[in-house]
């Protein structure tokens, strides 16, 4: 009989799941100030 | 910018000085106060925003256009940041 204990197998660590899909917005704004000379 | 809390039972309209524009992606507004444009990201949206003053409230607006109950917090946070920005006012 040995002391040799068969090794155990750590269950590997997850990371918390990221949210993969950024929440959609539906509205987007921006001001025009400015963009005098762009156009 | 963060949104505040919209109030989907009250009364709101399009702001007089907002031009509105249909796109293939939704629409954009425009305000000739402010200059500042906004990009409606879903076609339901323009309707919504084209409802509102004929609709009594918000969320009836909402509901003519199609948005079902799980979309409506959606809609509610992008008809607050239209508020925010001055494109809707209380009415």
């Amino acid at each position: 009989m040995t002391d040799e204990t068969a090794p155990t197998v750590e269950p590997a660590e997850t990371a918390p799941a990221a949210p993969l899909v950024e929440e959609d917005l539906l509205v987007e704004d921006v001001s025009i100030d400015g963009m005098c000379g762009v156009y | 910018m963060a949104p505040t809390g919209f109030d989907l039972e009250s009364h709101w309209t399009l702001h007089p000085q907002v031009a509105v524009r249909p796109e293939p992606f939704g629409a954009l507004l425009y305000h000739f106060g402010t200059r500042r444009l906004s990009f409606l990201k879903d076609p339901r949206l323009l309707e919504v925003v084209r409802g509102l003053s004929d609709a009594p409230n918000a969320r009836a607006a909402c509901t003519a256009a199609g948005v079902g109950e799980p979309d409506l917090p959606r809609f509610a946070a992008a008809l607050a940041t239209l508020a925010d920005t001055h494109m809707l006012e209380a009415s």
